[in-house]
């Protein structure tokens, strides 16, 4: 294997992943903050350094739709999007996932309307959490290099065959320029097989795809789709382990940070993990027992590996970079079902942040785990602490 | 659990027949005379033609809480008289319950088509339609058959429904509907009939694990195993001394079931065809008459 | 009526790409149209199909009426997914040795195509993508139970614009789809109708050679929604056509040619009489809409360049 560190804004070095694979069509709506993404893939094809079609839809709507068709005929397919653009796709992502085309996408999380705000949390991915995608959540450039590789190769993988998202924070990531290690195309041909779906469209095989399902079979569609989501976990452990082999990058569905032997554990999910990291070596410079865990795999959610993470803590306090309005935190949510079958059970506080591009710095973050542990000890658990909002 | 008091009613019509307004009708009389009442169409994608159902639920003493469908009907109502040969009309009917159908067929020759112990109740609607509402639905003169029947509703509680549903053309209706009540001729069955009940073989629906991926279907054309020839109640017959084999009756069939014998004249496959009579309306020499029955 | 030679029925293939058993309503027009537009595709197809009648009369799971590759999606979007399909084929074709020679088609009803779906349709033909876009019009919202479309008739009732005391159904005149597909410089536009076998397939043909896209809108009659007798489906077509209420012309290029013309137009009152949903209309209303159509007949006749009658 060979790389080259490079000088890189985190969305270019998603490209450079996307040209790597050599995908065959990608088709994109412009939306802030995902255009350096899809800006510079259509440069690359101006200028023949990537072969593929690009494809300038009129809507996000029509973007993942055009995915659909280009990948059911058997093309390698791309398109990157963020916030109104994600749900304005939110229809036809559930299509994707039902008719099992590994698509893959880059979002750019970003807050949604109203009011109107262009900058990164991520409510974008909370509305679309349910459509059947394998998600995955990253913290910088690097990562998004990375993860990117691995979703074609999940993807495509012929048992898994479902769409699959890489999250990646607006502005926070997907603007910061910082060095990344590009790998060589030898290196990633042999990682990632050609694409070979195994029932396209084709006149010699007439097949349809797109049924109605009456309620005697419904259910049964349902049930087959949520196994191969399920399923799906085998292969993404596969897949990260051998690009780990390759790389030296090794990626876990829960990935733990100075957690071992902490009583109390802060869970985050992407970029602001590593703001955390920073509080969390303070903290521990202070004598606090206090450790991270980030969440990378949302989508399988990665129960087992949840639960093997906090199960030891007395204490957990989960950050969620969005709001379910009137109900619990997503994550959090997620979090303590997973922990609900525990014979000990550690309590939870859930904490609301960095929501429309609001800061957490890792200043914040002590101030936020006082706050959180504030909670914690008067048994307060209940009531989602909405950081820094002012009064 | 409580003692089930209410009246489960089946109706059996075709897609257009009016099935559902004949269940409305009936719902609207019984809450009319106070008593609780449900009426709902089954919902699908059929299509006008096939035969579909309707289902009411009548209870004089307590609010009706369930949701599902009928399963166990105590009386069944057969609009279409093509239907009674072609499904089995009397599946889950309970012992003691009541049949009524539409036919032309005398009472002792239509109960060769049944072994049960019900009521059998018929009347030649189609006759009373088309004489006093000039068009063959038959959905409130059935009413009105199936209510002397059957008294799950007092007759003169069908009339508020009725004016308020057809306005000009309420009073024609209440007389088919009269009509049918006065002309029903009711029998008992006891017997064990001569035919049997047909059995519809379904054809195994597959488990979650058997659905292709993405749930696609790779067998092209396999709706040719689905016969929708149970939709018709008129059927094509050509005279061949008028054909001249144009092949327009093939050309302009929506089902594609037109096709020529050895000898080059035409016929349809009636496993397919729903009745349309486009081919007959069409023929250039008139070589095709549609005729009563699938 | 169409120019139909007595024996020409023998001549038109025998092969049919949507299969009986399809729970198409009896007297079904659209589907007739479907079976003609497949005849003169053939087999070398890929179809994106939008969320209607037509999808859900043909493949409930597990079971399918058609014999081409098909997909269906959701409503608004299958000239969408055929950009995707024939941007993909095009990749595969350069980039992975793919030979084969396929025509990519999108189909859909009004409502697919005049309301919800006019976005992505209009997309994919001002991308120039390579495909044949065809309206199945009937007029209304079917599938769902003959609600008001964009491209519902002045004067029809439908559940959604009921003629009622104070209304005469729809108020408004039917959408200009052809003009709107023509308006992105497209090479071909057409309209036809389902009683028109030989004219649909005529269309389909020419369209199939445009390297590019093509619009056909074809009038799909339908006695459900219509009120009108299954037995009557042709003649309600062909009424269509020789009352002039919907004119069956192509714009090549954009130049219009006028398919059907008559010395004399059949009066409307013959067309509308035979339909449930005009049966409310009053002589006055009548006399708007023939005028209206004279009207329309006599813009799509100079556009054609013939002399207005």
């Amino acid at each position: 294997m060979t790389s080259k560190r490079v000088g890189i804004e985190s969305s270019l070095a998603v490209s450079e992943a996307v040209r790597l694979a050599n995908v065959d069509v990608i088709a994109a709506y412009p939306i802030t903050p995902q255009t350096h993404i899809v800006e510079s893939l259509a440069e690359m094809v101006a200028n023949g350094y990537l072969d593929a079609e690009y494809i300038p839809v009129e809507s996000e709507h029509s973007a993942m739709s055009a995915c659909l068709g280009s990948c059911a005929v058997g093309a390698r397919t791309f398109t990157a999007t963020a916030s109104q653009g994600l749900i304005l796709m939110h229809e036809v992502l559930l299509v994707a996932a039902s008719l099992r085309l590994p698509i893959v996408m880059a979002v750019a999380n970003r807050a949604l309307s109203g009011p109107l705000n262009i900058w990164g949390d991520h409510s974008d991915a909370m509305i679309t959490r349910d459509a059947g995608w394998i998600q995955i959540f990253i913290e910088n450039g690097q990562q998004a290099f990375d993860q990117t590789l691995c979703a074609f190769r999940i993807a495509e993988h012929p048992d898994v065959l479902l769409p699959t998202v890489i999250n990646i924070d607006g502005f926070h990531v997907s603007h910061v320029i910082e060095p990344v290690y590009i790998l060589d195309q030898k290196s990633v041909d042999e990682f990632l097989p050609p694409y070979k779906y195994p029932h396209p469209l084709d006149p010699d095989d007439p097949i349809t795809m797109g049924c109605f399902a009456a309620p005697n079979l419904y259910t049964e569609a349902r049930k087959a789709l949520d196994a191969s989501v399920r399923a799906s976990k085998k292969v993404i452990l596969d897949t990260w382990k051998k690009y780990g082999d390759l790389t030296g990058r090794y990626y876990n569905p829960v990935e733990k940070y100075k957690a071992d032997g902490a009583e109390t554990i802060l869970v985050t999910m992407g970029s602001y993990s590593e703001n955390a990291m920073i509080a969390i070596d303070d903290l521990q410079d202070e004598g606090k027992k206090i450790g991270l865990v980030r969440l990378r795999l949302w989508r399988p959610f990665p129960y087992e590996e949840v639960q093997e993470a906090l199960s030891a803590a007395q204490n957990v306090i989960v950050l969620d970079r969005a709001i379910s309005l009137g109900g619990p935190a997503p994550v959090c949510s997620e979090i303590r079902a997973a922990l609900y079958t525990l014979d000990k059970k550690p309590q939870v506080a859930s904490v609301v942040g960095g929501l429309g591009g609001r800061d957490i710095s890792p200043d914040n973050f002590k101030t936020l785990i006082d706050l959180a542990m504030q909670k914690l000890k008067a048994g307060e658990t209940q009531e989602i602490i909405m950081f820094g909002v002012r009064e | 659990m409580k003692k089930d008091t209410s009246i489960e009613i089946r109706w059996h019509g075709r897609g257009g027949q009016g099935a559902v307004t004949s269940a409305e009708l009936i719902a609207l009389a019984a809450i009319h005379e106070g008593k609780f009442a449900q009426a709902f169409p089954s919902f699908g994608p059929e299509r006008r033609g096939a035969p579909v159902l309707a289902f009411n639920r009548i209870d004089a003493e307590n609010p009706i809480r369930i949701r599902s469908g009928v399963v166990k009907p105590d009386i069944v109502v057969v609009l279409d008289p093509g239907l009674v040969t072609l499904i089995n009309v009397t599946d889950g009917l309970k012992p003691g319950g009541c049949l009524v159908v539409n036919s032309t067929r005398s009472v002792e020759d239509l109960q060769q088509e049944f072994s049960g112990d019900w009521k059998l109740a018929v009347v030649d609607a189609a006759s009373i339609a088309r004489e006093l509402l000039g068009v063959n639905i038959v959905n409130t003169t059935m009413v009105g058959a199936m209510v002397k029947a059957a008294e799950v509703v007092k007759f003169e509680s069908l009339k508020a429904p009725l004016n308020e549903r057809f306005g000009a053309r309420a009073s024609s209706n209440f007389e088919a509907c009269m009509r049918a009540y006065n002309s029903t001729v009711i029998s008992q069955i006891t017997t064990t009939g001569t035919k049997k009940s047909k059995s519809f073989p379904m054809e195994k629906i597959p488990g979650w694990r058997e659905l292709l991926v993405g749930c696609i279907v790779t067998e092209p054309g396999n709706t040719k195993k689905f016969g929708t020839g149970d939709w018709k109640s008129q059927h094509p017959v050509w005279d061949d001394k008028k054909c001249i084999k144009c092949g327009i009756c093939s050309l302009f069939c929506p089902e594609g079931c037109i096709q020529p014998n050895e000898e080059g004249y035409y016929r349809a496959n009636l496993f397919y065809c729903k009745g349309c009579g486009m081919c007959a309306h069409e023929c250039w020499t008139q070589a095709i008459k549609m005729v009563e029955g699938t | 009526m169409e120019t139909l030679a007595i024996y020409a029925p023998k001549l038109v293939t025998a092969s049919d790409y949507i299969a009986s058993g399809h729970r198409a309503c009896s007297g079904c027009g659209e589907v007739l149209a479907v079976r003609y537009v497949c005849k003169a595709l053939g087999r070398n197809t890929i179809i994106s199909n939008a969320t209607g009648c037509m999808e859900i009369v043909s493949t409930p799971l597990p079971e399918t009426a058609w014999e081409v590759p098909w997909i269906h999606t959701l409503f608004e979007n299958a000239s969408a997914v055929a950009s995707g399909i024939e941007s993909g084929l095009k990749a595969l074709k350069r980039k992975h040795g793919y030979t084969k020679e396929v025509k990519v088609v999108a189909m859909g009803g009004d409502g697919g195509t005049a309301d919800i779906g006019l976005q992505s349709l209009s997309g994919a033909l001002e991308r120039g993508h390579d495909f044949i876009y065809v309206c199945f019009d009937n007029e209304a919202y079917m599938n769902t139970g003959i609600q008001r479309s964009s491209e519902t008739p002045f004067g029809a009732s439908t559940t959604t614009a009921p003629a009622g005391k104070l209304s005469m159904g729809q108020h408004t005149q039917k959408k200009n789809m052809p003009a709107i597909a023509a308006a992105h410089n497209i090479r071909y536009v057409a309209t036809s109708c389902s009683s028109y076998p030989f004219d649909i397939m005529n269309k389909i043909e020419k369209a199939k050679q445009i390297k590019g896209p093509s619009y056909i809108h074809i009038l799909s009659v339908c006695p459900t929604g219509w009120r009108s007798a299954s037995n009557l489906t042709i003649t309600m077509g062909r009424l269509a056509v020789e009352t002039g209420i919907f004119p069956m012309y192509e714009i090549e290029d954009g130049k219009y040619t006028l398919n059907f013309d008559y010395p004399k137009l059949r009066p409307v009152e013959d067309y509308l009489k035979l339909q449930g949903r005009f049966r409310h209309l009053t002589k006055e209303n009548t006399a708007e809409i023939q005028e209206h159509v004279l009207t329309e007949f006599n813009r799509i006749r100079m556009l054609a360049g013939k002399k207005i009658k």
